[in-house]
């Protein structure tokens, strides 16, 4: 079993891509598990068909955790990909991370982390050590950082290289970075920019997503792009990404870069 | 009255803001105290409490309720659990007089609008005290805390006030609070000053009314000097700043509170001189012996006050200190008053005789 987790800035198109990635590998026949685990509970919803699944933090609110069953808080999305909401607490209450916390070990219990591929798709920021969970031991041991060539979204992508290598100096843990995904917003020379970052953190750039329109179609059509539009050249990228992160053998230990090197390293790619 | 001087009475003094707030709440005898956080929280403190008022000869149960915050109220926020609590509280039979809410370390952690909820109108007094846990700070800062959030149930005193004193910050938790309490009411019975209230122990919350009508509040140590500026600020009472320490001290707290209260405080000295000279004689036959004094425990730090307060004592008495005397423990905390030495020197006695 093949655990990943996508993490990186906040509307960068993780979801998106995490949900496209499934799909794709779900084409292959293989099981695929895709959690969600943000607040918002919107990762899986393209899967679902623009459903809102309910999420295991309602489920748990509503009632208890000792009255879920599996088939409460898993569901088949396209090709069998079985989707799960962590979800979380109202805005501006209570502490979403220990939410993630919590839906981990109810996961556990009702043994549900099972599967070919389990694709963990993160909020932007790793905010407290509850959204480091599915990077701690015995869960994700690839990390998957979704980037831009916007300087917020890099810097977003180093700070989670961070939460990486501090994580794998503990003795048992299995966390490694697998690579770095570029979800491009067409910005020039931005391919080099990413895959210059992703060296510098000692890294590669596995993947390069460019911007396409098929992706706000596929979305208006509540689908992933491999479903709504499975001949496009997009659909393609997705499933080349499948193949690439499922066949990946290759992952490494971070090296973030400090405050400075990232600004002078920000000074010779853009154009000023 | 429990008269065990073990020095590891002392560590009652630091640790949560929880255990100082709540020495300070509970004596608020028509109040019940509202702990917001895990059920532990409150067990603690309950346990503490109700072993310190056992102990003092007094068969009364802490009003305490805790909010009993699980996992789930700490992921979706604990506010509504408060809110049935403080329901809770108020359906009690006696109906609380007030009702103090205090904050744990992990509902400040999560921000759990504690200050909000408390603030909806009930017919009540609910006050949230801002605990916090450690993120409020020590048991000291949580004494503090709740003295500012009881006196917030005074109202600024309209009539002028008559001659007496506050007790402000009474140890709660120490053995010797009522025997200090006791020193202080006979040392102002020298200068015709007599009791008003002790904020706060063993009142009622009507009782509060009287805050602002002493003409001087005496603090129980130093470091509650913010909420005596806070009492003079509101009521326009000034304040001593501490409890009498040692023969002199005592002698100087009564003239600053004579001189405070425009009261000519020399016969009062005068009589407490001779006071503390015929408790001395009652020492004499220790005369000439050899003493050595050092901290209770080697993991107690010592009363600052105390060691001028040992070293005085052992001049008046003619005591030799020497590193190869008798070892005589520091008192911690400091002995209040003539009172508090004429203890502190029937255990040196004891050392001394061997």
């Amino acid at each position: 079993m093949k655990q990943i987790a996508l993490y990186g800035k906040g509307g960068i198109g993780k979801s998106t891509t995490a949900a496209n990635l499934s799909a794709a590998l779900a084409e292959e026949g293989l099981d695929i598990l895709q959690i969600g685990c943000d607040p918002k509970h919107d990762s899986t919803r393209m899967l679902m068909h623009g459903t809102w699944i309910p999420t295991v933090l309602d489920l748990i609110r509503e009632r208890g955790d000792e009255n879920i069953t599996v088939d409460d808080v898993v569901y088949q999305g396209f090709r069998g990909v079985r989707c799960v909401e962590a979800g979380g607490p109202e805005p501006g209450i209570g502490c979403a991370g220990r939410g993630i916390i919590a839906t981990f070990q109810l996961l556990e219990r009702l043994d549900a982390l099972k599967g070919d591929v389990i694709v963990y798709d993160v909020l932007g920021d790793v905010v407290c050590g509850g959204f480091a969970m599915p990077m701690r031991e015995g869960y994700a041991q690839e990390i998957y950082l979704v980037t831009s060539g916007e300087l917020m979204s890099i810097y977003a992508a180093n700070n989670i290289a961070k939460a990486i290598a501090r994580l794998s100096r503990r003795a048992r843990s299995r966390c490694t970075l697998g690579g770095v995904i570029c979800n491009a917003k067409n910005i020039e020379g931005e391919r080099d920019l990413v895959a210059e970052f992703a060296r510098r953190i000692n890294s590669r750039l596995i993947a390069y997503i460019p911007r396409s329109r098929d992706v706000q179609v596929a979305e208006l059509h509540r689908q992933t792009v491999v479903e709504y539009a499975p001949e496009s050249d997009q659909a393609a990228v997705y499933r080349e990404l499948g193949r690439t992160v499922y066949g990946n053998q290759k992952t490494s230990i971070p090296t973030p870069l400090e405050m400075d090197e990232l600004e002078s390293f920000a000074f010779e790619f853009v154009q000023v | 009255m429990n008269s065990n001087p073990s020095p590891l009475n002392s560590s009652r003094f630091e640790g949560c803001t929880l255990t100082g707030a709540l020495s300070v709440l509970t004596e608020v005898r028509d109040a019940v105290c509202i702990i917001h956080g895990p059920a532990g929280c409150a067990h603690h403190n309950f346990s503490l409490l109700h072993a310190t008022l056992l102990s003092n000869d007094r068969l009364e149960v802490p009003l305490l309720l805790s909010t009993r915050l699980t996992e789930n109220d700490i992921i979706f926020g604990g506010e509504e659990a408060l809110e049935t609590t403080i329901a809770r509280a108020l359906s009690l039979s006696p109906t609380p007089a007030s009702i103090f809410v205090l904050s744990t370390c992990i509902v400040e952690t999560i921000g759990d609008d504690t200050e909000a909820v408390c603030a909806k109108p009930r017919g009540v007094p609910v006050i949230a005290v801002p605990t916090a846990g450690f993120l409020g700070g020590v048991f000291e800062t949580g004494i503090k805390g709740a003295l500012l959030a009881v006196a917030s149930l005074a109202r600024p005193e309209t009539a002028e006030p008559t001659l007496s004193a506050n007790l402000v910050g009474e140890k709660n938790l120490e053995y010797g609070v009522d025997e200090n309490a006791a020193e202080i009411a006979r040392l102002l019975g020298r200068l015709g000053i007599g009791i008003n209230l002790r904020f706060v122990r063993g009142i009622s919350t009507r009782d509060l009314e009287r805050l602002g009508s002493a003409t001087v509040n005496i603090l129980r140590e130093p470091a509650l000097q913010p909420v005596g500026e806070d009492l003079r600020r509101r009521f326009g009472t000034p304040y001593v700043d501490s409890f009498p320490a040692g023969l002199s001290g005592t002698c100087r707290f009564l003239e600053e509170v004579g001189r405070i209260s425009g009261i000519d405080a020399s016969d009062a000295v005068e009589e407490e001189r001779a006071y503390q000279k015929a408790m001395l004689e009652g020492f004499c036959d220790m005369a000439g012996s050899r003493v050595c004094f050092q901290t209770a425990h080697p993991m107690l730090g010592a009363d600052p006050a105390a060691e001028a307060v040992c070293t005085e004592c052992a001049r008046a008495l003619d005591l030799t200190v020497a590193p190869d005397g008798v070892l005589v423990p520091f008192p911690y905390p400091a002995p209040v008053g003539t009172a508090g030495l004429r203890r502190m020197l029937h255990r040196w006695r004891l050392l001394v005789r061997g």
